[in-house]
């Protein structure tokens, strides 16, 4: 098995404690921290994802494998920063105001990390104004995603959206949204840009949605 | 949980036939299936005449040692056989037991004092099974001032607050968890072991007192048990209840369990 094979089974089967030595020796073997990034670390969350989209695994081992994904970073990232690699894009995620559920939000943060991104993770029951606020605060970032667990507060995704267009924002974001009871066809009439029904996908959708940005 | 494996005990009519016909083979599938299935310890328990108890240990223990590398707890009511038996151990594993009767802690403990031996004891002494739970507390304090006079440290000591009969008892099982709490208070690296279907003789549908026992022992401080690791519904609520306890990681033990195939549903042939 190659180094990176190694590095890429690691965080696939979530083996935290040894991604950081397996990383620093593959960097010590001279390999490109951008390929251990993209193919040792994304390459095996995608796996990962793909599994949890196929009911292969279970959540904690979606998470355990994002925390071993993180243990890797940590020690690349002074690597990657040096040696100019870029990341995915920046993504603001929240969960909108009103509703307090964050686990579905941090699985989606995970995935999206996992697929090489920025996130700003702005918590739960986020008002409109701080999505505003850090959207100007970071114009460099190009994604929005939006959560809401109840019906009762699938409404403050579309406050949001609105907000967002009020504030003249609305062109310089895609926005995604997800969540239990949010449907494709809600994201199609609140005009939103993407919708995905687990964090798999919408890692995957993130994804497509900065290669629209960023063509 | 350190899971103590039972099944070859030569009191169960099949094994005590596999002994009189030395059918080795069914020894080494019953070592083989427990160590599969999670078992720290292979029990190791005769129950022949005593003439031919440590002969019939070693053939046993051979044969177990053969198969697998799961360390033996070698089991018999008479301590001078298992004084007798420890050297045929390749690996250092558990005594079944001693307890405060007779000579069986003075047998044993100067034998396994500088060794890496562990010791299930039974919390009984010459007057027999304490009744209340401060006597068997006192029969406790006792068999702690052995183990130090020894040097065996706590976190080497499995003990068994004896389970008895629910159908007869007055209060359920809260003297005994009563007790549990109080040792594992007092040494917390202690571990407290039992055997877990004691509780349901003479009641029916024994595996539904086995289970609720365990987990309600588990949750007072029971972290050893003496039972058949191949029984699936009991192995899979100790996985639940360790996760339940938070004592598993990301429910990772629970998750692996069920991947091997140990826990949950048997899959289709």
């Amino acid at each position: 098995m190659s180094k990176l094979e190694e590095v890429s089974a690691a965080v696939e089967n979530g083996k935290a404690k040894i991604v950081a030595g397996l990383v620093q020796e593959a960097l010590d073997e001279g390999i490109d921290p951008a390929e251990i990034l993209n193919v040792g670390m994304i390459g095996a969350m995608a796996v990962v994802g793909e599994k949890f989209k196929n009911n292969e695994i279970f959540v904690p081992e979606m998470l355990i494998a994002a925390r071993a994904m993180k243990k890797g970073v940590d020690v690349l990232k002074p690597h990657l920063m040096s040696s100019g690699v870029e990341s995915a894009g920046k993504v603001i995620i929240g969960t909108v105001i009103g509703d307090l559920h964050d686990i579905g939000k941090n699985l989606v943060t995970m995935m999206i990390e996992g697929a090489g991104f920025e996130v700003l993770d702005l918590g739960v029951d986020v008002p409109p104004e701080k999505f505003i606020e850090t959207m100007k605060a970071n114009p460099d970032c190009k994604i929005v995603a939006l959560s809401a667990l109840l019906t009762t507060t699938m409404p403050s995704i579309t406050n949001t959206i609105e907000a967002i267009k009020e504030a003249g924002l609305r062109d310089t974001v895609k926005i995604m949204v997800g969540g239990a009871p949010v449907t494709q066809a809600f994201a199609d009439e609140i005009g939103a840009d993407g919708y995905s029904e687990d964090a798999a996908s919408a890692a995957e959708l993130a994804k497509k949605l900065a290669a629209e940005v960023y063509a | 949980m350190i899971i103590i494996g039972e099944k070859i005990n030569g009191s169960i009519p099949s094994v005590a036939r596999a002994i009189a016909d030395r059918d080795e083979a069914h020894i080494r599938n019953l070592a083989i299936k427990q160590s599969e299935a999670g078992a720290t310890y292979i029990d190791v328990c005769a129950s022949v005449d005593k003439a031919i108890e440590v002969e019939t240990m070693k053939w046993l223990i051979d044969i177990v040692q053969d198969a697998v590398d799961t360390p033996i707890a070698v089991d018999s009511p008479d301590p001078h056989v298992i004084v007798e038996c420890l050297p045929f151990c390749k690996k250092e594993g558990l005594v079944n037991s001693v307890s405060m009767e007779g000579d069986k802690v003075e047998t044993i403990f100067p034998v396994i004092a500088n060794t890496k031996w562990e010791c299930v004891a039974l919390l009984s002494d010459d007057t027999g099974i304490p009744q209340t739970a401060e006597k068997r507390l006192s029969v406790f304090a006792d068999l702690m001032v052995k183990a130090k006079e020894y040097g065996i440290a706590p976190n080497r000591l499995h003990i068994d607050p004896l389970i008895e009969m629910l159908c007869t008892s007055e209060d359920g099982i809260n003297m005994v968890t009563s007790v549990m709490r109080e040792i594992r208070d007092q040494y917390p690296t202690i571990h407290i072991t039992g055997a877990v279907s004691n509780i349901s003789f003479n009641l029916p549908v024994r595996k539904i007192i086995n289970q609720a026992f365990t987990v309600l022992s588990m949750a007072n401080g029971l972290d050893s048990a003496i039972f058949d690791p191949l029984n699936r519904d009991l192995l899979g609520m100790i996985y639940a209840t360790e996760a339940l306890l938070g004592m598993d990681d990301y429910c990772m033990e629970y998750i692996g369990a069920y991947r091997s195939g140990l826990i949950g549903p048997l899959p289709k042939a």
